[in-house]
């Protein structure tokens, strides 16, 4: 028995008579069955039922050490060891005081640092007392006009020993200034004046995938590059401590993006901030250890944690082709969170689970700090109750189950090591193909990189709705009736008129012309970059309580404001779904009202305020055009009136509106208003995204023909607009 | 045009609505007047053409321009730019998009709003973009008609905006007063513009994006030049001027809109204009007179039910296309 050879990885032939067993009776050639048994992953890379040591022999970076080059293994020699990740749940509730509310509970609770949401109009550099902003103020984040806002934000939490991550990326300059500014003027009760040099934390400063995904940018490319650039000169200078960026692959992956597709565009990205910090004359090593990431992990288990290795090891190769010296600058750190993407309405308890698994996935990648979402997520901000599960699953995962005692226990899987290579090998063709298109701002400037995603987006969309990707509770083991769910609501309105009294009483009681004086220095140098740093001149506006509002403006002068050039995609959705019965169903009635009315059914695809979150509106757009609509696709950042009066332009039978950021409670009525005042009441409403059920009454009160929650199928969703459009239109 | 013309057919209470509405420079009355144009059915059709007789008296005060270029001019861009630069100036101005359809089923995505976010926010500007696909008898009679509701509702500029690939241009060019080409400053692109014969039409050259590298876009302009010396000019009494342009940073608009005018004002002293409108009003009926009969031969219910056992018999080479051709031209011969 003991001399007995067992069949190991040069037998694997042995193997595969073994599993010829399991070959269904109706396959006809088995072998042939076998070969078949495969998952072929959304970028491409084929993942064998069976590992073996074969896998891995000839594969470079397999027998390495955590905390050195190329650093696969993590950045640090001990990773969770000695020390784990740290906990930092991101969070914005509406107003700076409730924020700070919930900051402090969180402290109090195990959290580790502070993680900063903004609201929508402060994104996009408004101040709430703007009319274009109505219905954004205090949704899906904190509303921040001043430093005076900034100070309630922080107040009792010590800067000079809580780290504090914002997610900022258009208003970029006054945000980071305000909360030096609010350090400055920290209260000597809780540890007094804190220098720049002591701050701690991180900026997102991610510009480049806003352009590319998100949407919430407010000057061209150009400009906004020499934003960060002057971010990263004086942070450099000033704030050794603090990341002056995230470079961010989450919302490129929320968007639709394949692990691969993530991976690469993070990186290119990565590469332009690299070009940008030595193009303002700095040496690599002076700002390159302030550089971090930002990953996104999903439910794709597996490829989640190759992709964080893979990110280490290209990141690796990258700084050291730009001639990095120092370590520190060939590492990347990397802040994780769960996917929002991945939550459902539906069923959603079953969220919790999802968390968990994404968050593991995030740890055995070797993250830094982790956000785990709430499950309540897919529909509202955070309650209490959903809040607390989500930091107690980090917390059971560092102090319950051990996980944490390994390094990189992932190491030495055959499958693994050998996903890790793949996904670094397809990350780093699609790189190089960006660099022969001359860099990702190219790339991002002539629509390519968005229609990558967005490609992506319809066709993972397509499985969905077809039922070859399964999501559970939503296109398989749904639940005959729904429980609803408590969930938290802001009152916009209110939030609103409190901001605008404390921007009343902020111009009132400053010096303003002293203020204008600041302002104009910041318009100056805009124009001419021998006249300062930004940043530098942006904190001192706001230490002469200038507003964000009026800071974006100074610089708007001679930055002018971003319009994105939108390209679509088509075909993708329907070439997936078009075999099945009840799409073709769809389509022959589509041609009835065709034959009826002289022309197809038309729908507006409309964005409202200034939500920017535009993957469920174009994947939608192309779905209907696939199924036989005709689609307008209307701009960006829209008010009620201006889409209304598109809407009777274009003489739509239907709008569509689609609301990611909670402004639809009173967007959607206005719209309709809209309408009704331009005399088009008979164009329909439809509504679609983010909507808790908490609120259809409103909608359908205030006029709403229907609809479409998270989960919505496209072909039942296109249905019911059908069917919608032919109650309201009917043939005459 | 004459008044006359359009006299002796009543309208229906409810088109006549419409009429009223669109003179008095309604926006929704003008795009239902369009849709009425754009519709496939004979009912409306019939109804839109009265429609457009009873407007007609208000029609021809406009300019028509047409803009064409390749994917990537900055098409868009160069219309909003101008666009806005006109408005600023006291114009109204309408601007017809013909998207080409995008899939099989023929739905489209149309964004050209989306690409005109600045411009579609004035109260002055009217955006309508048309799907092409399907419309039997072609886009072209409809954008005419189309055109002609938007200056009978008071706009004084009316843009028409092509794709800048196949035939559009030919189409757009024979119902415009002017025909604009928008050309990146690309050496050795002339020559496929050249060969596309796009070149023959084009009362204007726009070389766009100058500002990206000024040399290049000089020798390009020169090229341009000389390319078009060679050619048989749109008119003896115009030459057909290449300017440089860059929408992006507003330059070259101011010299752009005085070429057109230029053009306006020589073609109406030497009363060319007016006799290429004529000209067109002459193709426009004979396009219609083929679009009817084309309809009328699609709907001769014979020809509908041996259409599909026939082509595929032709394309198997089970029978000629000629005498395929004779066989279905005899079904509608012989109802009569």
């Amino acid at each position: 028995m003991s001399n007995e050879k067992l069949p190991d990885s040069s037998n694997l032939d042995q193997w595969k008579q073994a599993a010829l067993k399991s070959a269904p009776k109706t396959a006809a050639d088995p072998a042939k069955w076998l070969e078949g048994v495969k998952w072929v992953t959304p970028e491409g890379l084929e993942v064998k039922p069976l590992y073996t040591k074969k896998d891995i022999e000839n594969l470079p970076s397999t027998d390495t050490l955590p905390g050195f080059p190329p650093y696969v293994r993590g950045p640090q020699a001990t990773m969770y060891a000695v020390r784990p990740w740290t906990i930092r749940q991101y969070a914005g509730f509406s107003t700076a005081e409730a924020s700070n509310a919930f900051y402090r509970k969180v402290l109090s609770t195990g959290g580790q640092g502070v993680s900063v949401a903004f609201d929508l109009a402060t994104h996009r550099g408004y101040d709430s007392d703007n009319p274009r902003v109505v219905g954004d103020v205090g949704k899906a984040g904190v509303a921040i006009d001043s430093i005076e806002d900034m100070k309630i934000l922080f107040n009792q939490i010590p800067l000079h020993k809580i780290s504090v991550s914002m997610t900022m990326n258009g208003a970029v300059l006054p945000i980071l200034a305000g909360y030096i500014v609010a350090a400055e003027e920290q209260p000597e009760e809780v540890g007094g004046s804190v220098a720049q040099k002591d701050l701690t934390g991180t900026i997102q400063n991610d510009i480049l995938k806003e352009f590319m995904v998100r949407n919430t940018y407010i000057y061209p490319p150009a400009p906004s590059m020499r934003i960060v650039g002057d971010i990263f000169r004086y942070t450099a200078q000033n704030m050794p401590k603090f990341n002056s960026i995230s470079i961010s692959g989450y919302h490129i992956s929320e968007a639709g993006a394949s692990q691969a597709l993530e991976l690469a565009f993070t990186l290119a990205d990565g590469i332009e901030y690299v070009k940008t910090g030595i193009a303002s004359g700095m040496d690599v090593d002076d700002f390159a250890g302030r550089l971090s990431f930002f990953w996104a992990t999903g439910i794709n288990f597996y490829l989640e944690i190759a992709k964080m290795r893979a990110a280490r090891l290209l990141w690796h190769r990258i700084m050291t082709n730009f001639g990095a010296k120092k370590e520190k600058s060939k590492m990347l750190r990397t802040h994780t969170q769960t996917s929002g993407w991945s939550l459902t309405e539906q069923d959603p308890y079953n969220n919790v689970i999802r968390t968990t698994i994404e968050a593991l996935s995030a740890v055995f990648g070797g993250t830094q700090s982790l956000h785990t979402n709430s499950f309540d997520e897919a529909i509202a901000l955070p309650s209490d109750t959903s809040s607390r599960i989500a930091r107690n699953t980090q917390v059971i995962i560092q102090e319950e189950t051990h996980i944490c005692n390994v390094v990189d226990p992932w190491a030495g899987s055959y499958l693994m090591e050998t996903l890790t290579q793949q996904m670094g090998d397809k990350a780093w063709s699609i790189i190089e193909e960006v660099q022969t298109m001359g860099g990702m701002v190219k790339a991002i400037e002539s629509g390519w990189a968005k229609m990558q995603v967005e490609s992506c987006a319809a066709e993972t969309q397509a499985l969905i709705d077809s039922g070859k990707k399964v999501i559970v509770g939503v296109n398989k083991y749904r639940l005959a009736k729904e429980d609803t769910v408590d969930i938290l609501e802001v009152d916009n309105d209110a939030v609103r008129k409190s901001q605008v009294a404390r921007l009343d009483q902020i111009r009132k009681t400053r010096d303003s012309a002293k203020t204008q004086a600041a302002l104009d220095a910041l318009t100056e140098a805009a124009a001419d970059p021998s006249k300062g740093n930004l940043l530098d001149l942006t904190i001192k506006a706001v230490r002469l309580r200038a507003t964000v509002g009026e800071i974006s403006d100074a610089l708007e002068k001679v930055f002018g404001r971003y319009r994105a050039t939108n390209q679509t995609i088509s075909g993708v959705y329907g070439a997936i779904v078009e075999s099945q019965e009840s799409w073709k169903a769809i389509q022959a009635d589509i041609k009835k009202f065709e034959g009826a009315h002289g022309r197809r059914p038309r729908l507006m695809v409309a964005k409202l305020g200034q939500d920017g979150h535009d993957r469920g509106s174009k994947v939608v757009a192309t779905a209907l055009a696939d199924l036989g609509f005709d689609i307008d696709v209307g701009p960006l950042f829209q008010t009620p009136e201006e889409a209304a009066r598109l809407a009777i332009e274009n003489d739509v039978h239907a709008i569509g509106c689609s609301s990611l950021a909670a402004g639809h409670k009173t967007l959607v009525p206005q719209l309709i208003e809209a309408l009704k005042k331009q005399g088009s009441e008979d164009i329909i409403v439809v509504v679609g995204g983010v909507i808790p059920p908490q609120d259809y009454d409103a909608l359908f009160a205030g006029g709403a023909k229907a609809v479409f929650g998270p989960g919505t199928r496209i072909e039942d969703a296109a249905r019911k607009v059908l069917d919608e459009i032919n109650k309201a239109f009917p043939a005459k | 045009m004459d008044a006359k013309l359009s006299a002796g057919e009543a309208l229906s209470v409810e088109d006549q609505e419409l009429v009223d509405g669109l003179l008095a420079g309604k926006r929704r009355p003008l795009a239902k007047t369009i849709t009425l144009i754009e519709s496939t059915l004979l009912a409306h059709q019939q109804r839109a053409r009265k429609v457009v007789a009873s407007i007609l008296p208000h029609t021809g005060r406009a300019i028509r321009v047409g803009v064409s270029g390749v994917p990537g001019a900055g098409k868009s861009t160069f219309i909003e730019v101008l666009g806005i630069w006109l408005i600023e100036r006291g114009h109204k101005l309408a601007i017809l998009a013909v998207d080409p359809s995008s899939s099989l089923s023929g739905g489209s995505i149309l964004g050209d709003k989306t690409r005109m976010e600045m411009l579609c926010q004035h109260e002055e500007a009217f955006i309508r973009p048309s799907p092409s696909a399907g419309s039997l008898g072609g886009v072209a009679a409809k954008t005419r008609e189309a055109m002609l509701a938007c200056e009978a509702a008071g706009y004084d500029v009316i843009l028409v905006e092509t794709v800048g690939v196949g035939q559009s241009e030919t189409t757009v060019a024979g119902m415009v007063d002017m025909f604009v080409l928008l050309q990146l400053p690309n050496q050795g692109d002339e020559l496929q513009a050249i060969k596309k014969g796009i070149v023959e039409i084009a009362d204007l050259v726009a070389i766009n994006k100058i500002d990206i590298n000024p040399n290049h876009a000089a020798v390009c302009i020169a090229q341009w030049k000389q390319a078009l010396h060679m050619l048989r000019p749109t008119s003896p009494n115009w030459t057909v001027p290449v300017i440089g342009i860059s929408a992006m940073n507003r330059i070259g608009v101011d010299e752009f809109w005085g070429s057109i005018e230029r053009y306006r004002e020589t073609m109406t002293k030497t009363g060319e204009l007016e006799q290429k409108r004529r000209n067109q009003a002459l193709s426009w009926m004979w396009s219609m007179i083929e679009g009817g009969l084309k309809q009328l031969f699609r709907n001769n219910p014979v020809v509908e039910a041996e259409l599909p056992k026939l082509s595929q018999q032709v394309s198997q080479g089970l029978i000629t296309p000629g005498a395929a051709s004779e066989k279905l031209l005899d079904y509608v011969r012989s109802r009569d």
